[in-house]
């Protein structure tokens, strides 16, 4: 019968010895948030990391925007610390998103972004000299849900086809104090509905843990996506409490109060219990997949990009040679025939003044003879 | 002043005998109005005109099938006519639903959509003026007021709103009104009303805002469109369940945190809204239609067209709508084939 395993080896203690490693390292955590303007994105991102993250748009500036009808991308840095715990923390927010009349392609530039950052990785990985580098590859990407309470948009769904297969994608319903409790599990149904008829892939975490009680827990986060969402950077009192809250007339919505939203469910999964799981599947399975799609795509041969440069510069040279050639061929072909002609016109001209010539020179010898004949005649 | 003769007391007995005839003949005939509905799906306009009319006009769409959900389509006018009573006189009260705008990823066809629409109904007016002979019992199906439905953000207008009430505010009354306004701390819904109230204004988008004259109208009018006025845009609230509040039975919506009560004026505006559009400015709106917006209209139209030939006119409707049917016809195709692909 072999020995317990916990006995003697030490192994039971590589859990800690791994939290301790990666408490020391500290974390780096990519946020992106998608979402039409006004759904509380910005309030969320600060509610979640209880500090001024974001400062909000200032409502002077917004006539100069509108005209752009543009998506950006913007990228916000900051250190949050607890109880000697590190998390770089950066934050991807996409301003103009949906927002237009025409939003068609809109997401291109956040797709092409999430891309870019698995591109520049790969890239820096295959150097022979790596430095300390920036890593941007986006670890969980929130898509903010308005609460219709109908179903989800066209426009959401084309989205979340997008970014599921490309990051870990939760979907959050936004301003949830919209919605009453019965319509809003209406809603949530019919998200869940629409997520899996349309294949759209969401992050489902594994479940099972050792223990009970995380499992348990597990469980519950998982059953409630989409999150519903209450953001506020407020705090309000409640029976003689500060709580994180919106006050309304008719009463206060709690932040933190998870019969009123699933905000604190969304902060364990992000936060506390998942964290490291959503570095982890990014720097694994996204970016596994992303290598896997770019590399088949191009051929292994294809993987330097100077030599690509090279070569697609190397096609463009020849395909201008031969435009100029040909451009070239043309026009001397042009200039040929206007010669021809030119020759064929003054060929004609000449002829015609020829037989003027003759005509004339007929009509002055019929005018001689008859002088001729005149003066025979006064002869005689 | 010399005493009334029996002439000239019989002449204005007779005249007010007439005024009450004509005034129970109008009660008795009704009034009829007409208001559309525009604004992106799940804003709450359902439920609004439910609310509205106190009885399910509109009834619950059916969202159970997902796949109808990444679908794409045109906006759908929708009429509908509803008999009511308001402080005792008949209100014949048709309301167009709009359903399918601002729901694309790209939208920018839905204007044309509704503009169309409103214009053709001034066309059949146009149509009908012009005839030599009148049909007396001919149906005025013009819009006099369309309330617009804002999301609310908390920011500003967006670029949907502000270029379909720039270009409808030139044929229609638009009355802007903010949706779902329980999503709204008091702080934040008046700083949005204020930010809506200064984007209508810098890109000078023409709305209805309670016209008054100050020199032939009297001060209570004036107060009161002035109060009305300061309260755009409307905050709305809609409910169709009833609770039990406080003994009184109350149209509410029932959150874990409180309870938000529709005709509350604290809460929304949703009295005072409903009070204006069909009792106190029905008429208003009615006249600045046809003797402002329809006249504008009337004017465009003809003088771009030279001499109006009625029999033409008919023609042309014929043809707008033949057209019309046609793209109706062109889009179920399109919608077809995209269903036989997906299957």
């Amino acid at each position: 019968m072999p020995a317990p395993a916990s006995s003697h080896i030490g192994i039971a203690n590589l859990p800690n010895q791994r939290h301790r490693i990666v408490s020391r390292k500290g974390a780096n955590l990519t946020v992106m948030v998608v979402g039409e303007s006004g759904l509380g994105k910005t309030t969320f991102i600060n509610t979640l990391f209880t500090t001024l993250l974001r400062e909000y748009k200032k409502p002077e500036h917004r006539f100069q925007k509108q005209l752009e009808r543009t998506v950006q991308i913007d990228v916000v840095r900051a250190e949050i610390e607890e109880k000697g715990f590190n998390v770089r923390l950066t934050v991807i927010d996409t301003p103009g998103f949906g927002d237009y009349v025409n939003n068609q392609d809109c997401w291109v530039p956040v797709v092409e972004f999430i891309d870019e950052q698995h591109h520049n990785f790969m890239m820096h990985e295959s150097r022979a000299q790596r430095q300390e580098k920036d890593d941007l590859r986006v670890h969980v990407c929130l898509y903010f849900i308005q609460p219709t309470g109908h179903t989800l948009k066209p426009l959401d769904i084309e989205v979340m086809k997008q970014l599921g297969s490309r990051v870990n994608l939760i979907p959050i319903v936004a301003k949830a104090d919209t919605l009453t409790p019965g319509d809003l599990a209406i809603f949530k149904d019919r998200v869940r509905d629409c997520l899996s008829t349309h294949n759209i892939t969401v992050y489902s975490p594994s479940v099972q843990s050792d223990d009970e009680e995380n499992t348990r827990r597990n469980q519950s986060i998982l059953s409630a996506m989409p999150f519903s969402v209450i953001a506020s950077e407020q705090d309000v009192v409640v029976n003689g409490e500060k709580v994180r809250g919106r006050q309304y007339l008719w009463g206060v919505a709690e932040v933190e109060n998870e019969s009123h939203c699933d905000f604190k469910k969304l902060r364990n999964l992000l936060i506390r219990t998942h964290m490291h799981d959503l570095i982890a599947s990014t720097e694994e399975n996204h970016y596994e997949n992303f290598r896997i799609t770019k590399l088949t795509a191009e051929g292994r041969s294809d993987d330097d990009p100077a030599m690509r440069a090279r070569k697609g510069l190397e096609t463009k040279m020849k395909e201008e040679e031969e435009a100029l050639r040909k451009r070239f061929t043309e026009q001397v072909r042009m200039e040929e025939n206007r010669f021809r002609q030119w020759e064929q016109r003054l060929i004609a001209e000449r002829d015609r003044l020829n037989k003027d010539l003759e005509t004339q020179h007929k009509y002055v010898k019929a005018l001689e003879e008859e002088l001729d004949e005149l003066v025979a005649q006064r002869r005689k | 002043m010399p005493p009334p003769t029996s002439r000239s007391v019989e002449a204005i007995a007779r005249t007010a005998v007439l005024a009450t005839t004509i005034r129970r003949k109008n009660i008795k005939k009704g009034l009829t109005f007409t208001v559309m509905i525009v604004g992106a799906s799940g804003l709450g306009k359902s439920t609004f005109v439910n609310t509205l009319c106190e009885s399910p006009v509109f009834p619950k769409k059916d969202y159970s099938n997902p796949e109808k959900a990444a679908i794409e389509r045109t906006v759908a006018i929708t009429p509908v006519t509803v008999d009511m009573e308001e402080d005792g006189i008949k209100l014949s009260l048709t309301i167009v639903d709009t359903p399918g705008f601002g729901d694309n990823i790209n939208n920018e066809g839905n204007f044309l959509d509704i503009l169309a629409y409103i214009e053709r109904q001034y066309d059949d007016i146009l149509a009908e003026e012009s005839r030599i002979k009148r049909n007396p019992k001919f149906q005025d199906n013009r819009v006099h007021a369309l309330l617009y439905f804002i999301t609310p953000t908390g920011h500003s207008l967006r670029e949907i709103d502000i270029e379909f009430m720039r270009r409808l505010g030139r044929r229609v009354n638009v009355i802007p009104v903010i949706a779902k306004a329980d999503s709204m701390r008091p702080q934040e819904l008046a700083a949005f009303k204020k930010k809506v109230m200064e984007d209508i204004a810098y890109y000078k988008i023409p709305i209805y805002n309670f016209p008054y004259d100050e020199e032939e109208d009297d001060d209570e009018t004036i107060e009161e469109n002035n109060e009305l006025r300061a309260l755009l845009p409307f905050s709305i609230v809609g409910s169709e369940e009833e609770v039990v509040l406080n003994g009184r039975r109350v149209r509410c919506r029932q959150y874990p945190w409180g309870v938000v009560e529709v005709d509350n004026s604290r809460h929304c505006d949703f009295s005072k809204l409903r009070y204006m559009l069909l009792s106190s400015h029905l008429q208003d709106l009615k006249e600045i239609t046809h003797d402002f917006l329809y006249e504008q209209y009337r004017t465009e139209k003809l003088s771009r067209e030279g001499d109006v030939d009625p029999d033409e006119l008919a023609d042309e409707e014929a043809r707008t709508e033949a057209q019309y049917a046609k793209r109706q016809m062109e889009i179920a195709a399109a919608e077809a084939a995209r269903g036989s692909m997906d299957q």
